[in-house]
């Protein structure tokens, strides 16, 4: 009976009980959404590299290096020479490495130089090795291999021919059109910035900037391909390697042992490390976002106070009736803590459900257009607990009009 | 005796200067139909207050159907008016969003014999018996005419079969010939069910229906205090 006098009472109220749940709604709605979201964000992040010990590059800061070397934002201060990279990767305790070159682009995408190894070695997520959706690694001087954005938003498919250009602005003007590559293999989608980047060979690279120097063209000989596979193109430098060692303890030592490389200055980071502080960067904003949809909700929870407290001066004579056939006056506290909950409840399964159909409809868009993936399933254990709070939370700032309601039958 | 009071007095906490009632003695007989006038404002919502309990007396001792209300805590009074007063005020008797049925099946939630299950029944053969059209059993009070609400409170107040039946100005929101067929329905109902009835209105041209009829003035004795004070 006190459901159904709760259930009746609120909808006698249709007007501003239906603003109060509104307001729920989006309140409920704004902070799952936020909440998932940065839940999300985390794992997608924090999965972008896995596997991988060390990343070696020019002394510079932590997260630096890792944004321009694993998310490909930014530019490298400084190249490291060829000379490094084999004198480090000839430690017996290094059991494999990525050597990473970058500077160039294809239409706002990163070009990534590198060899075979990345595809043997690199990993993210939960230790997942690259994917091929179609076509092989790269073999020839010009070959290419897409990441699954990449081909997809630019509609390339194999064998077509990607000239690259030089830099990394999205409309470049000094092409290297006089020697493109062909697309050989386009990779499965990993959600990480795999999907955005170009991958050719180290050599690739040194081939389309043999008549460069400084950033320019210098001649325009025509060089044809069996030509430049005569010439030597082992590269000078690259931008980065990653390693992996035959032993994670020994991790510090050779990351000590990178660090004191006398004849070059190059810094090792531990992935895991960089992230977190990367993380605790932006950390930051998502705990603002979360504060700011902390408030949305008290605000509503407010609304629905107040507007329960502005009803019970319209139910003085319901309250007086209640009294006189017997009710005590903590029944009226529990009507009006029951009504809060009523709105409170249908709120939470409002806004999940838009939340989830919302996530549900944009996840391909997302996936499509920024390469983010997130999963519309937001019934995981931090989401009840928020529900919970939620609950808890109006049932606590129903107090309010609650113990209003109850005085007033106390009065009368 | 259905209601005994002895050396009763009141006054509003917010106004202690005040005396509203100070009843050395007054007295209903069991069975009675009692009937008692007197102007507006003087002291009759209030002694309503006393006798179902929602209000305590500064002083003196009120005896309800044998039960003194003065001595009960709080809660119990609840459950005692709950379970032997039935209540008729002059409006406001419904919850006005729901239907009748529900409004008349509410008052049985209070009271001690709660067994839900044959309850719809009795309310339905009481709003046969105050001759309540079905069709106006299942729709919201508020859009019943005020004759029909007042049959509905009726019912409301009969339900948990009472000893006691207060009424308080039930006829004044009635016209004349809503008012009529309103004490025609409800004297014989009080009668049929053995129960004590107090009607309490300014209105002394009731008075007709009644066994017994008293001025609230001649044992309410409040002049010479608030005078004199």
């Amino acid at each position: 009976m006190l459901a159904k006098l709760a259930l009746q009472s609120l909808l006698d109220r249709k007007g501003s009980a239906m603003l109060s749940l509104l307001a729920m709604t989006v309140s409920v709605f704004v902070l799952l959404a936020v909440e998932h979201i940065r839940h999300q964000a985390k794992d997608n992040f924090s999965n972008t590299v896995s596997g991988v010990d060390l990343i070696v590059g020019a002394r510079t800061g932590n997260i630096n290096l890792l944004l321009y070397s694993v998310f490909r934002i930014g530019s490298p201060t400084n190249n490291i020479r060829w000379q490094t990279y084999e004198n480090i990767t000839s430690n017996k305790l290094v059991k494999w490495a990525i050597p990473i070159s970058l500077g160039d682009s294809h239409k706002g995408y990163r070009v990534l130089g590198t060899t075979q190894d990345y595809f043997e070695y690199f990993s993210y997520g939960k230790k997942n090795r690259l994917e091929f959706d179609q076509g092989h690694q790269f073999d020839q001087l010009f070959d290419v291999v897409l990441g699954a954005e990449v081909a997809n938003k630019l509609g390339y498919s194999l064998g077509d021919k990607v000239a690259l250009a030089h830099g990394i602005a999205t409309t470049s003007f000094s092409m290297h059109d006089d020697r493109p590559f062909t697309v050989v293999g386009i990779l499965a989608a990993t959600g990480t910035p795999v999907d955005q980047t170009l991958h050719v060979s180290l050599k690739g690279i040194e081939a389309i900037h043999i008549d460069w120097q400084h950033g320019v063209k210098v001649a325009n000989t025509e060089l044809t391909q069996s030509d430049l596979e005569k010439v030597d193109l082992q590269p000078k430098s690259i931008t980065a390697f990653m390693l992996g060692l035959s032993s994670k303890m020994a991790t510090f030592q050779v990351q000590r042992s990178i660090n004191e490389y006398a004849s070059e200055p190059v810094v090792a980071i531990l992935p895991g490390v960089a992230l977190s502080e990367l993380w605790r960067m932006i950390g930051v904003l998502e705990n603002t976002l979360l504060l700011v949809s902390i408030l949305v909700f008290i605000a509503a929870c407010l609304g629905v106070s107040s507007m329960l407290l502005a009803s019970i001066r319209e139910r003085r004579h319901e309250i007086q009736l209640l009294r006189i056939i017997g009710a005590p006056p903590y029944f009226l506290f529990l009507l009006i803590e029951l009504e809060a909950l009523l709105i409170t409840l249908l709120g939470c399964l409002l806004g999940a459900t838009l939340l989830m159909a919302c996530l549900a409809s944009l996840q391909g868009y997302l996936v499509a257009e920024y390469g983010i993936y997130i999963a519309s399933n937001i019934l995981t254990k931090h989401s009840g607990y928020l529900l919970m709070s939620i609950i808890m939370a109006s049932i606590v700032v129903a107090i309010i009009p609650s113990l209003s309601g109850y005085r007033k039958a106390r009065e009368s | 005796m259905a209601i005994e009071l002895a050396d009763i007095r009141f006054h509003y906490p917010n106004r202690a200067e005040h005396t509203v009632l100070n009843v050395p003695s007054w007295t209903l007989k069991t069975g009675t139909q009692g009937f008692v006038y007197g102007p507006s404002g003087g002291g009759k919502s209030t002694l309503l207050g006393l006798l179902s309990g929602l209000l305590s007396p500064n002083s003196g001792q009120v005896r309800v159907l044998g039960q003194r209300l003065d001595t009960l805590s709080n809660r119990q009074r609840d459950q005692f008016r709950a379970a032997n007063i039935g209540y008729v005020f002059q409006q406001f008797n419904l919850m006005p969003y729901l239907n009748a049925i529900d409004n008349v099946l509410l008052a049985t939630q209070f009271s001690q014999s709660n067994n839900r299950g044959g309850k719809e029944n009795e309310v339905k053969v009481l709003f046969n018996a105050l001759n309540i059209p079905e069709n106006e059993w299942q729709i919201p009070c508020r859009d019943l005419s005020v004759g029909q609400q007042q049959r509905v409170a009726i019912a409301r107040a009969l339900i948990n079969k009472p000893k006691l039946l207060i009424a308080d100005e039930p006829t004044s929101s009635l016209d004349q010939a809503n008012s009529d067929a309103f004490m025609k329905l409800l004297m014989p109902m009080a009668a049929d069910n053995n129960m004590t009835l107090l009607f309490v209105s300014h209105d002394h041209s009731l008075s007709s229906y009644f066994t017994s009829v008293e001025s609230l003035g001649d044992f309410n004795q409040v002049e010479g205090i608030n005078n004199a004070s």
